[in-house]
């Protein structure tokens, strides 16, 4: 059975409304009228024991709200959730020992004391055992290279100190799942490959299952065996990164070095000119075609056919273009 | 303190509840030592208050011995009393709950394995006892100035020591169930202030209940307010304690009683309408 199950999950806010015109601002206080926003609507999931799961999508798209169903924080407006078959809004501490969670923006840490306070009293709040606490917070210091700044009261630690802290918080107790709301936010490259690497360790050693929601590709590209897409509370893609390139922009990138001036006029079947770009004393072209339609040995032969090649490269869409592409889209949708 | 429906308590031993408050507590406690400047702060401006409240009252009474049946050294030593209580039970920055609530950081605190109910209430423990010494230092001073009576029978004394027990417990709950409207309201500043001056007044750390209107000191009575800080003081200073203070420490667990139910049930509503600020 997956470890985590949601069917149709909907939330929704309400909030008063904002009166408009004359004396607007008094108005507005005493309003009875309410909008409900649907921050959610009708999500399902299935993830499975051991895998690391990309939760994408763009700004306010409701992915943190669903982070907050899932870990019970939020009660749905309809639908239903179990983690490890936990209802987790219904038995949030039976949830809580099977879960833990880190959002980026936020912090768990007793700011004013040393890490190793927060440590110690989150290890006596999820009953963590003297032995099995030293091994972990041992094991962790090190893998994240923790130990210079172990004794800092929380406040004053840089960003990426304070990150990989919260990141220890949440796994003391060493649960199964571990949900990251947006955990490199911020943070530079060396900050965010520390991280990274705990995760896929944890993921590797113990077999952590792991929902992230991020803006950053790279975390997605070197962490993430399967994205879901969601926007405007509702899911748009969910699969693998090759079917997500592949649904999304299906085209491949030839880029083309010439030996010779761009011939004129040229054209070649089911390859498409797609830009002309100066590379120090050569001329690159970029050339784009569909797999689907024409193989790309097909299309690389077709081209050195009709275009002086001197150098030749094939890519695939980055993810990024693929993510760009999605919630641009979803800009013209709203706009149309 | 309060029966809290999230708290898994029932799943660890006894002894393992208890380590793991006192472990709460204690964070609560050095969250706020660790500000020394903050305490020497406070410990100067409580002796001041001290020194301030001794010169208002003996110009109140002037030559007068007795106002409204209340000995001129009752009303000052009263006095005194109240300010040391309201600078331990009355803190300016009630609980953490707010900022928190605000913040969304309390996402975490809903997420535990222990209920959000045992967790602010100790820590606010802890916030109480930090502020011990400022009390302690304080009633030192008044001892020394000789303006505070020492109780009158071993008796009296631990009647004295259960009822400031109970009262900071309710004090801890009033102010718990105050922070709970935030998830409702979202900013509290204005309730807290509100709260804060009534709790001020009706608990009678400002004035005396005795010197208050009969109809209105009978209103405050039958309050929670009093019993955080008039009834404990009123025992202090009973002439002749008796069966009555029974009465009172019955009430003030009576109010307990009371609040950890109200504190109960709105928890169980908020928790229904969370919404976590924030992304």
């Amino acid at each position: 059975m997956s470890l985590i199950v949601a069917d149709d999950l909907v939330k929704e806010f309400s909030r008063p409304v904002r009166a408009e015109g004359a004396f607007a601002g008094v108005r507005s206080l005493f309003t009875t009228k309410r909008v409900t926003n649907r921050a959610v609507d009708g999500v399902s999931l299935r993830i499975e024991p051991g895998e690391i799961v990309g939760y994408l999508g763009p700004n306010g798209a409701g992915k943190s709200t669903t982070i907050k169903m899932l870990t019970g924080v939020l009660v749905p407006t309809s639908g239903t959730v179990t983690v490890n078959g936990i209802v987790p809004w219904r038995d949030r501490s039976a949830n809580a020992r099977t879960i833990g969670a880190v959002f980026g923006q936020r912090t768990q840490l007793w700011l004013d004391l040393p890490l190793r306070d927060s440590f110690d009293v989150l290890a006596k709040l999820y009953g963590v055992g003297p032995f099995a606490y030293r091994r972990t917070l041992d094991e962790f210091v090190d893998l994240l290279d923790m130990g210079s700044f172990l004794d800092r009261p929380a406040r004053n630690l840089s960003l990426g100190q304070r990150m990989r802290g919260d990141l220890v918080a949440a796994m003391l107790h060493e649960p199964p799942v571990l949900y990251l709301d947006e955990p490199t936010v911020g943070l530079d490259v060396v900050a965010k490959a520390r991280i990274r690497e705990f995760i896929r360790e944890r993921n590797r050693t113990a077999g952590t299952t792991v929902l992230l929601t991020t803006h950053d590709i790279g975390d997605v590209e070197q962490l993430c065996d399967r994205v879901v897409i969601i926007d405007d509370g509702r899911t748009l893609f969910d699969g693998d990164l090759g079917a997500l390139r592949r649904t999304y922009l299906p085209h491949r990138t030839l880029t083309v070095e010439l030996s010779e001036p761009e011939p004129h006029g040229w054209s070649i079947d089911d390859v498409h000119h797609a830009g002309t770009r100066a590379h120090h004393e050569a001329t690159l072209l970029e050339l784009r075609f569909d797999p689907g339609v024409v193989s790309t040995s097909e299309a690389i032969s077709r081209t050195t056919a009709t275009l002086p090649v001197a150098d030749l490269t094939v890519r695939e869409p980055e993810l990024e273009e693929v993510i760009t592409e999605i919630y641009t889209a979803r800009e013209v949708r709203r706009v149309g | 303190m309060s029966a809290d429906p999230d708290d898994s308590a029932a799943a660890r031993t006894f002894g393992e509840g208890l380590a793991l408050r006192a472990t709460l507590v204690r964070q609560g406690t050095r969250s706020v030592l660790v500000f020394r400047t903050d305490l020497f702060v406070g410990i100067v401006s409580t002796l001041l208050r001290v020194v301030l409240v001794l010169l208002v009252w003996r110009a109140v009474y002037g030559d007068r011995t007795e106002v409204s049946g209340i000995a001129r050294e009752d009303a000052i030593g009263y006095a005194v009393l109240g300010v040391l209580f309201a600078a331990a039970m009355q803190p300016w920055q009630f609980s953490s709950l707010r900022d928190r609530v605000r913040t969304g950081n309390v996402v975490f605190d809903i997420m535990r394995p222990v209920g959000l109910i045992t967790q602010s209430t100790a820590d606010q423990l802890g916030t109480t006892l930090a502020s011990l010494p400022k009390a302690v230092v304080g009633l030192t001073l008044a001892l020394v100035l000789g303006v505070v009576p020492g109780p009158s029978t071993a008796w009296q004394t631990v009647a004295f020591a259960v009822s400031s027990l109970l009262g900071l417990v309710i004090a801890i709950q009033c102010n718990l169930i105050v922070g709970l409207t935030a998830f409702w309201t979202t900013e509290i500043g204005g309730a807290y202030l509100v709260y804060g001056m009534a709790a001020a007044f009706c608990s009678g750390s400002l004035i005396p209940l005795w010197l208050m209107p009969d109809g209105l000191a009978a209103v405050l009575r039958a309050l929670p307010f009093s019993a955080q800080i008039f009834t404990p003081l009123s025992i202090w200073f009973d002439r002749d304690p008796g069966w009555n203070v029974l009465g009172e420490l019955a009430l003030q667990a009576g109010w307990i009683v009371v609040l950890a139910l109200a504190a109960h049930l709105v928890w169980l509503r908020a928790l229904r309408r969370t919404v976590i600020n924030g992304g």
